[in-house]
Parts: C-alpha cells; structure tokens; sequence
C-alpha cells in the first residue's frame, strides 16, 4: 500500500484513516470530532453536555417572577408569582409553554419560592392545584408561615371582594402548602442524588432567600428579591464565592440609586409628626406579619427624644400575631439582630399602647396602627371610614395595595369612594404612599456579583428596560458575560463542565515504560479507553478494556512503500535511514538493528532492493495502529529522500 | 442616639425636604440637563470614571399629590465610561452633547448621550495646547448660531472651538500667562473669567483683547486662589458677580464697575480651603439676593447678602447644610469635603451638593426667619 496518512489526534472515536474504516458515529459528533483538532488536553475529552437553559416567564410593571431553568437536565421553576395588575387569566403565568405534552411533576424536579411577595408566590395554589403539579415545592421556614396567610387574605379579596371566578380556594391553598419543604439557611438539600440546592440570606422580608442549585459542577444561583443594605430589623443579604456558573439577579432597581433608609425614615417621621402636631390623628395600616414592629420602634425611639405625649396605638389583630412573627422572626435572623430584640420584648413599647375601636372617636391627635395592609376589611377600615373626612388627619399606606382594594383607589388619587349601601365616602385626610420594602440597586447588584464571582450574571427585569451601561459596567469590572432577556426569551449558556477521569495505574505506567517523561506544559498523546459504567468514568490500557469486556485483541499494522533512488546497497541505504532519522528525531528512540532494519520506537523500516530496478532501493515502513500518527510523519518525511552527505 | 439621629431628628425642623444618595464614585460635577436630570462624574486618577445621567426622584417634579409618590430614588438614565479624571463637564444646550475636561489635560472629550440605549459615547476631541501636565481647561458653552467650546488653561490659551467643524473661531491672542479659575459665558458676544489670582475680566469677542478688568485688586496674598460666579440677575439691582476665596473672602461686585466691589467679607469658614480648587459660590436662581458656598470643609453655606456692604465685615449664613458631615458613611476621622453644589432650577430654596465620600445629597432647607 502506498500513500501517506492522516493522523487523527481523537482517540475515542478515530475516523480519518484512509485505509481502516471504523463505524462512525452520528454526523453530529463527527462535526464535532472534526472541529477539535489539535493533540491532547482534557478538553477533546468532552463532549457538549446539556447546557443550561433558561426561560424567562413574562413579568411586567409591577414585576411577577417565574423563571424555568434546566440544568444539566434538571428542570427547575424559580418563584411563581402572580401579576398584580391584571384580573383575569392573564395574572398568571402561561405553564403551557414549560412542557408541551407530559404532567408538570414529570418534567419539573422542584419549585423554589425566594419569599412571600405575592408576586413571587401568588400563583402557587393556582399551579399546583389547577394546572397541577405533586413535586417538592421548597422555601424557607418563615415564607411557609406567612405564605398561606397572604395567599387566603389575597383569595378573599379577590373572590368576596371582587365576586371573582376561577381563582384558587381555601382548600387549594392548604393543599399546596402541604407539598412544602421547609429548608434552614445554608442547608445543603437534596432534591434527588443529582440536583441540590442551598438557601443563603438575602434580607428584603422575614424569610426571604437567595437560592444555589447544583447539580454536580454545574450551579445557577436565583437571588429572588434582595437588598445589599441592612435594615433595623433585617440584615443584609450575603452569599460565599461559590461561583456559579450563573447567577440570576433580580434587576427591577438595577437603573437606580436608593435614597438613604434614614431619609426615608425621617420623611415617615416628618410626617406623623407634622400631623400630630396639627392636632390631626394618623392611621397606618399594616400586614400583621411585616414592618409594623420596625415603625413602632422608630416612632417610639423618636416619641422617647421628642418627649411627645400623643398617644401611639397598635391595634390587637396585631398583638395577636405578634407573639408568632416575634418566635419566627428570632430564629431567622442572625445573631447580631438577634441580640438587639432579644434585650427588649419588641411588643412591650413605653409609648404605644394597645388599641381600643373606641378610642377611634377620641378627640386630639393620635397614631394608630391597624390590620390589615390595604384598607380592604376589619379595623384599618373602619377607622379609615371614621377618620377621612378631616383634612388635617393623614393616612400612610406602607406599601402596595392590590387592585380591588380601598388602598388601591385612594393611592390612585380617587378622593370619593363607593362604600356599601351606595354611601359615599369623601376622602379628605390626607394620603402618603412611602416606600419601606429594600431591594438591591446598581450598587448593590455590583456588590452581590463580587461576593459569588459567577462567571456569567443574567438581569432579570420587569419591563422592556435599557440596561446596556449596567450591561457594560459588570462585564468590566468582573470580566463575565452578562445577559439581558427579554420577557418570554430563552438565554442558553454554554458551559465546559470538567469531568473527572480515573486513570489506570497500569496505563500511566505503560506511558512512562515509552521512555520519555511527561511535561507539565507539553500534551501528550496517550492510547486508551474510555469505559464509561455506573456514573465512573476510567481509562484504561486497551488491553485492560479488551480483557474486561472478555475480548481477543486484534492488531493492526499497516506497512508502506517508499521508493527511494538509492545505488548503493540495501545495508548502507538502512544505514543512511538510520542516521537520517537519528538526527531529526531527537526525542524518539531510533535504532539500527542487528538484522539491518531500523525501529523509530516500535515502528520498522526495512531497507529491500526493487525487484526490477536495482537503482531504486523500497523502504518498508510498517507500524501499528497505535503509532498511526509517527508512522505517517517517518513515511512521508522519507519520501522526501534521504541526505546526500555520507552516513 | 449616635450624633447622626440627633441631626436627623433636628432636622426635620431645618429641612423641608432631604435625600441622601450613595454614587458609586466621587463627583466634581453637577450639571443640569433641563429641570429634571442632572450629570455626575468620577475623578479618580487610575481607573476608569463613569458619568452618568441622573434624573431626580418623581417626587420632587411633581407639584400636586405629592405624597402618592413613593420614589425617593434617583434614576441612572444613561451612563458611560471616561479614561479621564472628570473635573468639569458642559452640557451643549439643544443637543444631545457633552464636553468634559479634567486630568490629563491636554484634551477637551465630547460625548454624545444615546437615544435609543442608555449609552453615554465618545465621539471626538478637542485638542488643548498646554505643557504644564497638572492643569486643566476650564469649559464654558458659547451659545451662538454654532455651539462652540469655550476653553483654556490660561488667558493666553483662550480658545473658542466650533463643536462641529473643530475650527477655533476666536482667540485671546494675548501672552497674558495667567491661570484660569472659571469662566463663563454670558451672551453670544460676551464672556467672563476669573483668574486663580481674583483678577477678573468681561470679554467681547468681536474686539480685539480688550476686556473690563477689576485691575485694583490687593495684591494676591501668597498661595490665595479665586473663584467667581456670574449670576443672572434680571431686573433686581444690586451686584451680580461673586467672587471668592480660598481664605474664606466674598467680594460682590456690579459688572459695570468691576474696580470697586460693592461689599466684601469674611466668611466664618475654616480657612484655607483644604483644595481651592474646589470652590464654589453660586447665586440662588428663585431667591433675591442670594448664595451659597462651598469647598472649605463638609458644609455648604447659603447666604442673604441683601443688607451687605463695605469691606471686611463679618457675616453669617442664613442656613448651613451639614448632612455630608453627619451622614458620612465612611466613619473615618477626615469629615468629607464637599466637591460640589448647584442650585434647582424652579425649586427655590432647594439644592443638590457632593462630596469626597461619593453622597450626593438634595435639600430644601427651611428660611427660619419666616414664621410659620
């Protein structure tokens, strides 16, 4: 046979040899085989894993977070919240799009709820009761206490309220809630022998948290809803460098930069004392189970400094839930916040006292604070209903309000509402929306980025919204990639995970039996298999595979022809080969054998007269399989003849 | 209560109205882009400096129902990124163009605020001819049929550059070698500077070097540095043009008599300002007669200068902001100095003021002399 060959650097699935046909495998990975090129390196041992997926569920103005992940072929659904800003279907998230055909608990391996935010948990009942899901459904301890009580205040709302249909029930709701895991802050749980995930503190409310899922050495970390900025009651949120492919930060403050929390405490202040010393009363309504507790210690500690004698109420649906919140809350927080409540009972205040519905009609000033948040029901309304029609009283609405609600209409500026009974309601008191809840700015995003040194951040935002400079600004200053979807888009992040390879020790040895030691810098080329069985993965000698599978092995040697124009004799024209050979392969072992041939390692040149040509001496050159590579390069070096000088 | 929560608690009785920002970096600049936005810069020397277009919480724009309005927060607008220290930046009025100027000083960058994105880009310079590496070109914005760069490092190197031709349609052509410390410009024909000696001067552009000057004034003590505002006065008499003093002297003086200043005093200031170059007097658009000033330590003076006159009397400020030095983060020993401070536009007694620390604060301080 004659002609050259063609050296293939892959071992596992060699193709290129002309001349010995292996079976190939699909087009696709031979594309691939082609492409890797070069010799060595653990990189031509990879193959493109599943790479992670991410779908981003459509969130808009208000914000409502779903996003589907699929690792390493885990498929993870991150928060399912509800769009506050619509009422009919469209609040919830489209599931049809996570899987065509096939039941959610098939396709999903978990869902993570980050906190209590209706618009991260709102569509929870709906999901799992009426779309229908049965997995594991993980969150914090104190998310899954208040979860249950925020989704039934909201179902009431919407179903009393609002004569709703085709919401989710009472039922649906402690339905769900028994499919909840509860996990403990930086807990490393397992969802299944593949896939865990791991909770990290991330401030924001009582319970929130920030998630890892892993799933080898693959992870993406969800931040949910977080701020990098302690509060009186919550601290900071915080993460280790656990570098994650991936982190997913939520970005709805990305553009902005945060007021101070003490001038938005002053502006409360001002406010309640302003209206106090008017003479006018001040209502604050408040969820049972939220920073009613951080508002009373600020107005106390300033009713203590001013020497002030207006009297500060809390209404008893408050103290009623407070003991709970109270146990909830000091086994969240960390030790330093711990200590500051533990010294005082948060509930017992010098200056505030509890609330009697009677003294709503008392003359002169006063602060009360009453459930629930928005004005919809109970106390907080009917003291609203008592006090908005003096213009020198104020109302302060500490957060959002659903639609639907009294605390919706007046923060959308109506000034007269329809009560029952057709009544009418003149809102003359005045109304201040302020805004307590912390979320991350650009600062802080910068901030979480280099605490967990992902290697590529993903933005994920509620609106269309132009973030090129923030964009920009981390993918300087930490070098990664950084991603922008749009609503509904997918991202696919390629990654190169590294697998771990065991090597025999009987083919390292064989290796180093070739003579020459290994360079740390320098690849080298080695003969193996790659046995892939139970999740291990080995290479071993191919005589050690051969024998395990209980396999005769075969040897292949392939022999060429070089025609040489050479005079002299078969012996001198071996010898010429041999110091030709010796001085160009100065790393190889070359030999000139006894019986006249030459060996360049275990590859055999022999030197035979042309049956018909005496002029014309025929170089055999055979190797095996294994040396395909050094024998092409010998046999097409000889064919370009061999030095004149003398040997 | 930590000294902090006093001054918060206080207060609420001397403000109408506070904010406090954290910026990433330091800014000199405070520059108005309508009534709503404004420009930061960083000048850091060895790394690269953001600039960034910050539009004002909703809140303090809206003038009915205030309190519906929850966010107190700036908005980052747009942003880009400066190779160089930013210590001046100019926005060119009707355009979407900026010109900054800082260290090295050997070049003007103009940048263009994108429209479809949130970019800040750099599109081109202006050359600036000056040896001495550690000074840079103070900037005005002429306003003419063309918009121009008004520029130099000293009256020898004054320059207008037309923004989009790049040819220089005016020179001081003098070899005057004195060093800027402000200019401004005041019409299409005219213009003012301020050298860092005091020595003041209206130029016409259509003569021949020719400027009024204040040539009587005392000889510059050793080391003293000058800086001086312009203000747009309108029908109120009295003087228009501030000058002040890195040992804590104003003067006021009449643009039509820049030889005798109307009135001069001493500022109670801790003197000398830690960085002259730093300082700053600005006269209150909304309000008759008034100032503020800055850059001697973390506060921020506003003064009524209405009943002043004759030299060297001692005066008080009608309100002191002293947020930077009460709210400073850092906690070190060194206070912060205050970088910068500007006027709102249609807020009367509202202003925005920086400092070394990076808080940028906006203030609507209370006229205690009015009794509520």
């Amino acid at each position: 046979m004659s002609g050259g060959g063609h050296a293939s650097p892959l071992h596992i699935c060699p193709h290129s040899s002309p001349r010995v046909q292996f079976s190939h495998p699909t087009k696709g990975s031979e594309e691939l085989v082609r492409q890797q090129g070069g010799g060595g390196g653990e990189g031509d041992l990879a193959m493109p894993l599943t790479c992670p997926l991410l779908r981003v569920g459509a969130g808009q103005d208000v914000g409502r977070s779903c996003i589907l992940v699929s690792i390493a072929g885990k498929n993870v659904m991150l928060d399912c919240g509800m769009h506050m800003g619509f009422n009919d279907d469209r609040r919830f998230p489209d599931f049809s799009y996570i899987t065509q055909n096939g039941r959610l608990t098939d396709f999903l391996d978990c869902v993570i709820i980050s906190h209590f935010h209706l618009d991260h948990c709102g569509a929870l009942p709906y999901f799992s009761e009426m779309v229908g899901y049965d997995g594991p459904i993980y969150m914090t301890h104190p998310t899954q206490a208040i979860c249950p009580i925020l989704l039934e205040d909201y179902r009431k709302i919407a179903v009393d309220k609002k004569g709703e249909a085709n919401f989710f029930t009472s039922q649906m709701i402690k339905d769900c809630m028994k499919k909840v895991v509860a996990v403990h802050l930086h807990q490393t749980v397992q969802v299944d022998d593949e896939l865990e995930i791991k909770a990290y503190y991330a401030g924001h409310v009582l319970g929130a948290a920030m998630f890892q899922i892993k799933v080898g050495s693959e992870s993406v970390v969800y931040t949910g809803d977080y701020n990098m900025t302690p509060d009186r009651h919550l601290g900071a949120a915080w993460i280790d460098k656990c570098r994650p492919n991936l982190l997913i930060t939520e970005s709805t403050y990305a553009t902005t930069i945060r007021d101070s929390k003490r001038c938005r405490e002053r502006d409360f202040l001002k406010k309640v004392h302003e209206t106090v010393e008017r003479g006018g009363k001040v209502l604050i309504p408040v969820f049972a189970l939220g920073r009613a507790q951080e508002l009373c210690i600020l107005l106390e500690t300033f009713w203590e400094r001013m020497n002030l004698k207006v009297p500060i109420y809390f209404s008893t649906g408050l103290t009623e839930k407070a003991n709970h919140y109270y146990k909830l809350f000091i086994t969240w927080t960390n030790q330093k916040i711990r200590k500051t409540f533990v010294q005082r009972n948060m509930f017992e205040f010098k200056h505030i006292k509890a609330f009697d519905r009677a003294f709503a009609d008392n003359p002169g000033p006063m602060v009360v604070f009453a459930t629930p948040g928005m004005l919809h029901a109970g106390q907080s309304l009917q003291i609203f209903r008592k006090w908005a029609g003096n213009e020198k009283n104020m109302v302060i609405m500490p957060g959002y309000c659903v639609q639907g609600t009294v605390g919706h209409k007046i923060l959308s500026g109506q000034r007269k509402l329809e009560m029952e009974g057709r009544q009418v309601l003149e809102v003359k008191m005045q109304v201040e929306y302020m805004s307590f809840s912390a979320h991350a700015d650009a600062k802080g995003i910068m901030q979480l980025v280099g605490q967990a040194e992902p290697e590529s951040v993903l933005l994920v935002h509620g609106e269309a919204k132009k973030m090129e400079f923030l964009k920009q600004k981390i993918e300087q200053e930490f070098r990664v990639n950084c991603y922008m979807p749009a609503n509904g888009e997918t991202v696919t992040l390629p990654t190169s995970p590294s697998i771990p390879v065991g090597i025999s020790l009987g083919l390292l040895k064989q290796e180093m039996a070739q003579g020459l030691l290994p360079e740390a810098k320098k690849p080298r080329l080695l003969h193996g298999t790659l046995i892939m069985k139970d999740s291990n993965l080995r290479l071993v000698s191919s005589e050690q595979a051969l024998k395990e599978l209980g396999l005769a092995e075969h040897q292949l040697r392939f022999t060429c022809r070089v025609h040489l124009h050479d005079t002299r004799k078969e012996q001198e024209t071996a010898m010429r080969v041999h110091s030709h050979l010796k001085s160009i392969l100065k790393d190889h072992c070359v030999q000139h054998l006894p019986d006249g041939s030459v060996t360049v390692e275990s590859i055999l040149i022999q030197a035979a007269a042309h049956s018909e040509d005496p002029g014309t001496k025929v170089l055999l050159v055979s190797w095996t399989y294994q040396d395909e590579e050094l024998g092409s390069y010998l046999t097409s070096l000889l064919k370009k003849g061999l030095p004149q000088a003398p040997s | 209560m930590d000294p902090a929560e006093d001054w918060l608690v206080e207060s609420l009785r001397l403000y109408q109205d506070f904010h406090a920002f954290d910026l990433s970096g330091a800014t000199r600049v405070l520059e108005w882009i309508g009534n709503k936005g404004v420009f930061v810069a960083g000048y850091e020397n060895l790394k690269k400096n953001e600039i960034l277009h910050l539009i004002l919480p909703l809140r303090l724009s809206v003038k009915e129902n205030q309190g519906l309005f929850p966010e107190r927060d700036f908005k980052v607008h747009h942003g880009g990124f400066s190779d160089q220290s930013v210590f001046d930046l100019k926005h060119v009025p009707d355009t979407r163009l900026l010109v900054t100027s800082g260290l090295p000083g050997c070049y003007l960058q103009v940048w263009q605020v994108a429209e479809d994105s949130d970019v800040i880009k750099a599109v081109s310079t202006i050359a600036v001819h000056e040896k001495d590496g550690s000074l840079w070109p103070r900037v005005a914005i002429s306003s003419s049929m063309a918009p121009g760069v008004l520029h130099g490092v000293r009256l020898s190197s004054l320059k207008i550059v037309d923004l989009e031709s790049q040819k220089t349609t005016y020179t001081s052509d003098i070899s005057d070698s004195e060093e800027l410390s402000s200019l401004q410009v005041l019409d299409a024909d005219t213009f003012a500077f301020c050298c860092t000696s005091g020595r003041l001067g209206l130029v016409d552009i259509r003569q021949k070097w020719a400027p009024s000057e204040n040539l009587s004034r005392s000889p510059a003590s050793g080391g003293e540095r000058w800086y001086a505002e312009i203000g747009v006065r309108g029908q109120s008499p009295g003087p228009n043009i501030a000058c002040l003093g890195s040992g804590g002297q104003l003067r006021l003086l009449d643009s039509r008599n820049l030889c005798h200043p109307v009135s001069s005093v001493q500022c109670p200031v801790s003197t000398p300002s830690p960085d002259p170059e730093l300082l700053r007097v600005t006269w209150a658009p909304g309000l008759d007669n008034c100032l503020a000033i800055s850059g001697f330590d973390g506060t921020v003076q506003v003064y009524d200068v209405t009943s002043w006159d004759g030299i060297g009397s001692q005066v008080e400020p009608l309100f002191t902001h002293r947020g930077h030095i009460f709210l400073d983060g850092n906690e070190t020993d060194t206070s912060p100095l205050v970088t910068t401070h500007t006027w709102h536009p249609s807020k009367p007694r509202t202003l925005l003021s920086a400092a070394s620390d990076a808080s940028l604060h906006v203030w609507d301080w209370v006229d205690l002399r009015v009794s509520c």
